[in-house]
């Protein structure tokens, strides 16, 4: 345990700074095609400016930053205000990388530019109508045709589909094998024929994802990456290169937003009362501790230790006290938290449900701390 | 400011001694036994303590010390909660720090004189043998002489293995404590590590309805909320002991490793006596015994109000 610090590393820290306080977009659009400009016009911009990547290798086009250099980045972003990766999120953060380990070299070559100058955007397909938490009962099939992969079946939740180009698909290949067998990820088109996209509102009111439905969509075999079949293993290998630094801005965004909080509160004629302050006190220290978990899964990076389930630890601390910090506002502003014009609590705190729902429920969270973390047994077995 | 969580190979070798001491010497089994109550366990072994030389590991080497800092102190006060270890010793860690001459402050340091806690107007605790009293006022704390306290028996407290001496007065002059918050902090989150390591090892091995019981969900979510909370106070007390003094708000960082480890450690003991059933509710299982623990220390420095006003200033 010890404080890190080096010439090097807050010279970069004031190169992430200038660079960002002269480029970072404000006003970002809520949805729809401005949105989808916005973010690619971000990201074009990332790219002109030598930061797109950052996790990314080099050879690849990225900026190989080391972790601790990310860390500075994602601090610096977020202190700068800067955007949501939005519509890039899912290229950025998982095709990508999942290209990167898998991928044979034509298809890195076509795709892994694309992602880093902004042209082109990915969606996920993974979650079905019936495979949400439990992935792997997955049905959505792709039978091989000659060259092609014919698509039937339909994927859920898939953020920003009708502003993506491509899509990272996960199919049943082998009928006759169940769970994570006989699956296999292939790049998806969102332009192919027989492919709708319907999009979803969320209770936030916003339209960020989508249902997609798959009628005979043919994809050429060619954007198989990895092996046909052998689809889950493909999906996986993108974890190593989460380091934990990914959270950063979350994490310093919530944290910004209990300090705001605090401040109205006790600008309130009166001041603040003691269960009020006992309130704030107890989300200040919590979001202190997720700075501290963040830093601590940092180090565990920085360590090169492989990336383990405790990442859940700090995913639903973060999915769990989101949901409190934003329902306090209502509780401690009174009916001034509800309008949606100025600092929008209404917004942030609708928006906020998904962190504890997306990428694995808290409960789903939970099960894998106690089985992966702890150790304790799964189950339970019909009694 | 960037830091590194980990310990390092010093770091990790402070800890792995003490642990494995106490896991020989003092194990939390011994206070089934009342003769090792009030601290007089750890006064037995006390030689053996001191030669760990766990004291001065705080203290810059031109005071005598190790010129080792917070971090390291608070490994060793993690582990000591743990083991429910006499708050003596902690006290013990923490007296040299706020001794004003070299003589005593050599003295704690080498264990020949022994030291505890106490809470002005309120009590010391485990006192027996004890010379020298850090004890908490408004403001901080200070270090008095025992002789110079005015100092009544009881018939004991919440926790039955501690003894309660009272205390008239002796505030004294007071100094900021805020490295005896983390400590604090440190020892509590011990026990919340402790706890839902006791409830998870017990989930493994009690069945019911034919199976594990830690595979029932609602046993298994529990358990990962103990590990969750126990993570969040260890990193936060980490996270405090590692910047401290080095230019952030050491009091807002204390504050919240103080808030968080109250709650991981009186939250996880109360789930661990949940989980063991009625076995828990016995005097029998020690389940109950970190819960006493945890709220005794808890009464020791900052109280909700100080940390409340820290964490919103």
């Amino acid at each position: 345990m010890k404080i890190v610090e080096s010439a090097e590393l807050a010279s970069f820290r004031e190169q992430c700074r200038d660079w960002l306080q002269d480029n970072v977009p404000k006003n970002r659009p809520d949805d729809g095609d401005a949105m989808r400009e916005f973010d690619l016009a971000w990201q074009a911009k990332q790219f002109e400016g030598g930061w797109a990547g950052i996790n990314w290798p080099t050879e690849y086009g990225g900026r190989g930053a080391s972790v601790l250099e990310q860390l500075i980045w994602h601090e610096e972003y977020a202190l700068a205000g800067g955007p949501p990766s939005g519509c890039m999120f899912v290229a950025l953060s998982h095709a990508g990388p999942t290209m990167i380990v898998s991928g044979n070299e034509e298809q890195k070559s076509k795709y892994l530019p694309t992602i880093l100058n902004g042209t082109e955007n990915w969606c996920q397909g993974f979650s079905e109508p019936g495979a949400g938490s439990d992935l792997a009962s997955l049905k959505c099939k792709g039978e091989i045709d000659g060259d092609d992969l014919v698509i039937n079946g339909t994927k859920i939740w898939t953020t920003y589909a009708q502003h993506a180009r491509w899509q990272e698909l996960l199919v049943r290949t082998d009928p006759n094998e169940t769970r994570h067998r006989g699956l296999t990820w292939i790049v998806g088109d969102m332009k192919a024929p027989g492919l709708e996209v319907r999009p979803i509102k969320t209770m936030a009111g916003l339209e960020h994802f989508a249902q997609c439905f798959y009628d005979d969509v043919r994809i050429p075999l060619k954007n198989v990456v990895g092996e046909v079949n052998q689809g889950w293993k493909t999906a996986m290998t993108t974890l190593g290169f989460e380091r934990g630094t990914g959270t950063v801005a979350h994490q310093i965004e919530l944290a910004t937003r209990v300090d705001r909080v605090i401040e109205a509160v006790k600008s309130f004629p009166g001041g603040a009362d003691d269960v009020q302050l006992e309130m704030l006190a107890g989300l200040k220290s919590e979001v202190m501790a997720l700075r501290s978990l963040t830093a601590a899964s940092i180090s565990r990076g920085m360590h090169e230790t492989v990336p383990g389930a405790e990442g859940n630890i700090v995913a639903l601390y973060f999915g769990e006290l989101t949901r409190r910090v934003n329902a306090a506002a209502f509780d401690l502003l009174g009916p001034h938290s509800l309008e949606r014009a100025g600092y929008n609590y209404p917004a942030h705190f609708l928006e906020c449900f998904k962190w504890a729902i997306g990428g694995g429920t808290s409960e789903i969270r939970r099960n894998t701390i106690g089985e992966r973390v702890l150790g304790l047994p799964k189950g339970p077995k019909a009694v | 400011m960037i830091v590194d969580l980990i310990p390092d190979e010093d770091q990790s070798a402070i800890e792995d001694t003490i642990v494995s001491f106490l896991a020989d010497v003092l194990p939390v089994e011994r206070l089934r036994d009342a003769k090792a109550h009030g601290g007089a366990a750890e006064a037995e072994v006390w030689g053996q303590i001191c030669e760990l030389g766990l004291f001065g590991l705080g203290l810059p080497e031109d005071q005598g010390g190790l010129g080792l800092g917070l971090p390291e102190e608070a490994l060793v006060a993690r582990a000591l909660g743990r083991n429910l270890v006499s708050p003596g010793v902690l006290a013990q860690l923490c007296a040299p720090h706020l001794a004003t001459d070299e003589a005593t402050r050599d003295a704690l340091i080498s264990g020949e004189a022994r030291a505890t806690f106490g809470i002005a107007d309120g009590y010391v605790l485990d006192g027996e043998g004890a010379e020298w009293i850090v004890v908490f006022g408004p403001g901080g704390a200070s270090l008095r002489a025992r002789s110079d306290l005015s100092l009544a028996a009881t018939d004991g407290g919440l926790d039955h293995t501690m003894t309660f001496e009272r205390i008239e007065g002796g505030a004294g002059n007071a100094q900021p404590a805020l490295r005896l918050e983390v400590l604090i902090a440190a020892y509590l989150t011990g026990i919340a590590q402790a706890t839902t390591d006791m409830a998870v090892d017990y989930a493994k091995q009690r069945e019911q309805f034919g199976q594990p019981i830690g595979a029932f969900q609602a046993i298994k979510h529990s358990c990962a909320d103990m590990a969750t909370r126990a993570s969040a106070a260890d990193t936060q007390t980490l996270f405090a002991a590692t910047v401290f003094g080095a230019g952030m708000d050491d009091a807002v960082e204390a504050a919240a490793a103080r808030t968080l480890a109250k709650r991981a450690s009186f939250e996880n003991a109360k789930a661990n006596i949940q989980t063991h059933g009625g076995m828990g509710f016995t005097d029998e299982c020690d389940a109950h015994l970190f819960l006493k623990r945890a709220m005794v220390m808890d009464m020791l420095g900052s109280d909700a109000r100080a940390r409340r006003a820290a964490l919103t200033a």
